[in-house]
């Protein structure tokens, strides 16, 4: 059964039924907005089934899309939280691909800005390399984008997606050696993004972010994960309820290979690990559970086939 | 930018000059600084680095009075005063409750203020300055220029006299011989720096 991610739209009347028909054909639901009187649901549901959700939720004008971004936490990495990029356009880029279904965290550098004085320290390295792409926002010029980026990517092991305003041409020869993306032409701006050609821009971003994050999802499908990170979220969400009662918008936030859980480590990291997930196998066994950088988060990630051999 | 006499971004990169020249043009637009700026040259070196901006203003002799954005209606032994702008709201109550007395302006809500038994004809109210946007004017263009000037450059040297201005800042220590450089810039606009 391959799983593939969508967005579900739709009124609030009725949606319990889309909801429990996602969960009966073996789907997961990651995320659920509640907007007036509009439903969101960020899932992953079986391909085969796509057919019919779209059938049974026709009555309630329900609509659903493909949203490749679901699932995957985004690192939109800012220079720093001065006037120069927020709002624009780091907040924007935040957004937008929030839109598709991505669950984007900003991370604002303190030494960010500047040529010779910009700077990344290890707790800053730490955040990024616990998503599972980097989006770095870059300034202008490229004396500066080339003199800085060195410094900027040391140690992050995600892949990177690099905008910056000089043409593509240009940031591919300078980034040496390469990253995994690269989006020219968006720069430092002092505008909303709101034109036809700079809502263009943003698209052109996405399908950068997509393309990268499908590789990286082609990489995992050869080695896969003993467990997918979507079903973890439930058993947690199961056994430990204490997660119901996280004020944070996602208290479970599902990644490509892990799932961060907004709860406190010293207090729950040895429940997690000995939850069971089916036939007496417990989450240690097929994850590792580490302390996340971000607060005092729990962050899991799901070790694949090869160093467990065990597969459910 | 029409409102400018001469507006140019020097950049020895073309393509960040041109984007430079937008977020200017964005920022001064944003701050309402575009009909006070008469001429504007800025120059950005990223190697070395340094952003210079340099510049002349136009004269503000417009005082802002509460005609501009109020409506009197004199009623008997009261006058009513219906408020179109809220800007200088504030600054309007606040010389109202020095010359009379707080107990003699009220303010149902935000867009009136009555006004009872005051010793003044509603034309003397209409007269009464409120504000003088020229005495923030230079305090609001160095912000201008401190949002327009990339956010790493923060050693900074301006000067800013009755109609002229210059803006430097480097991440750097500027050189010693900066004045050169901004009397080139001045030049280059057929003016002398300040």
């Amino acid at each position: 059964m391959m799983l593939v991610p969508v967005t579900y739209k739709g009124g609030i009347y009725q949606h319990d039924i889309v909801e429990d028909l996602i969960e009966d054909l073996g789907g997961y639901i990651v995320q659920k907005h509640i907007l007036a009187q509009e439903v969101v649901l960020q899932c992953f549901v079986p391909r085969e089934d796509i057919g019919l959700i779209r059938e049974i939720s026709r009555p309630l004008f329900g609509e659903v899309t493909d949203s490749p971004l679901v699932g995957t936490e985004i690192a939109i990495v800012s220079m720093s939280l001065e006037i120069h990029h927020l709002p624009h356009p780091s907040c924007d880029i935040a957004e937008y691909v929030r839109r598709l279904g991505a669950k984007s965290n900003m991370v604002s550098l303190a030494r960010g800005p500047g040529k010779r004085i910009a700077g990344l320290n290890d707790e800053e390295r730490d955040v990024i390399n616990e998503h599972d792409i980097a989006v770095y926002l870059l300034g202008n010029f490229e004396t500066c984008i080339e003199y800085k980026m060195p410094t900027l990517r040391r140690g992050i092991e995600v892949p990177i997606v690099l905008c910056g305003g000089p043409d593509i041409e240009v940031l591919k020869k300078i980034i040496d050696p390469p990253v995994d993306g690269y989006v020219g032409n968006v720069g430092r701006f002092m505008r909303r993004t709101k034109e036809a050609d700079q809502l263009d821009k943003l698209d052109e971003i996405v399908a950068e972010i997509t393309r990268v994050l499908e590789k990286k999802r082609d990489s995992i499908a050869k080695d896969p994960l003993s467990v997918s990170p979507a079903r973890l979220m439930g058993v947690i969400k199961e056994k430990i309820p204490e997660i119901l009662d996280v004020t944070s918008p996602t208290p479970l936030t599902v990644q490509m290979a892990g799932l961060r859980v907004k709860l406190p480590y010293d207090t729950f990291a040895e429940r997690l690990r000995h939850i069971e997930i089916e036939d007496g196998i417990q989450l240690g066994d097929i994850a590792e559970v580490l302390p996340s950088r971000m607060r005092d988060y729990i962050l899991v990630r799901v070790l694949p086939f090869s160093e467990t051999n065990t597969v459910i | 930018m029409l409102a400018v006499e001469y507006f140019e971004v020097e950049c020895p990169e073309p393509l960040g000059g041109e984007i430079y020249k937008q977020i200017a043009n964005d920022v001064l637009l944003d701050h309402n600084l575009l009909k006070v700026v008469d001429k504007l040259h800025i120059f950005i070196d990223p190697k070395v680095p340094v952003f210079v901006a340099v510049g002349i203003l136009r004269k503000i002799t417009t005082v802002v009075r509460v005609g501009d954005f109020a409506n009197i209606n004199p009623q008997e032994g009261r006058m009513t005063l219906v408020i179109s702008d809220e800007t200088y709201l504030a600054p309007m109550l606040k010389i109202f409750w020095e010359r009379f007395g707080k107990e003699k302006v009220e303010q149902p809500d935000r867009f009136t203020v009555i006004l009872y038994d005051v010793p003044a004809q509603p034309k003397d109210i209409e007269e009464i300055v409120v504000a003088d946007p020229s005495e923030s004017v230079h305090k609001d263009l160095i912000y201008a220029l401190r949002c327009i000037a990339p956010e790493g450059f923060r050693l900074r040297s301006e000067v800013f006299t009755g109609s002229k201005f210059f803006f430097v800042a480097s991440e750097n220590t500027l050189a010693e011989d900066i004045s050169t450089l901004v009397a080139e810039k001045f030049a280059l606009m057929g003016e002398v720096p300040p």
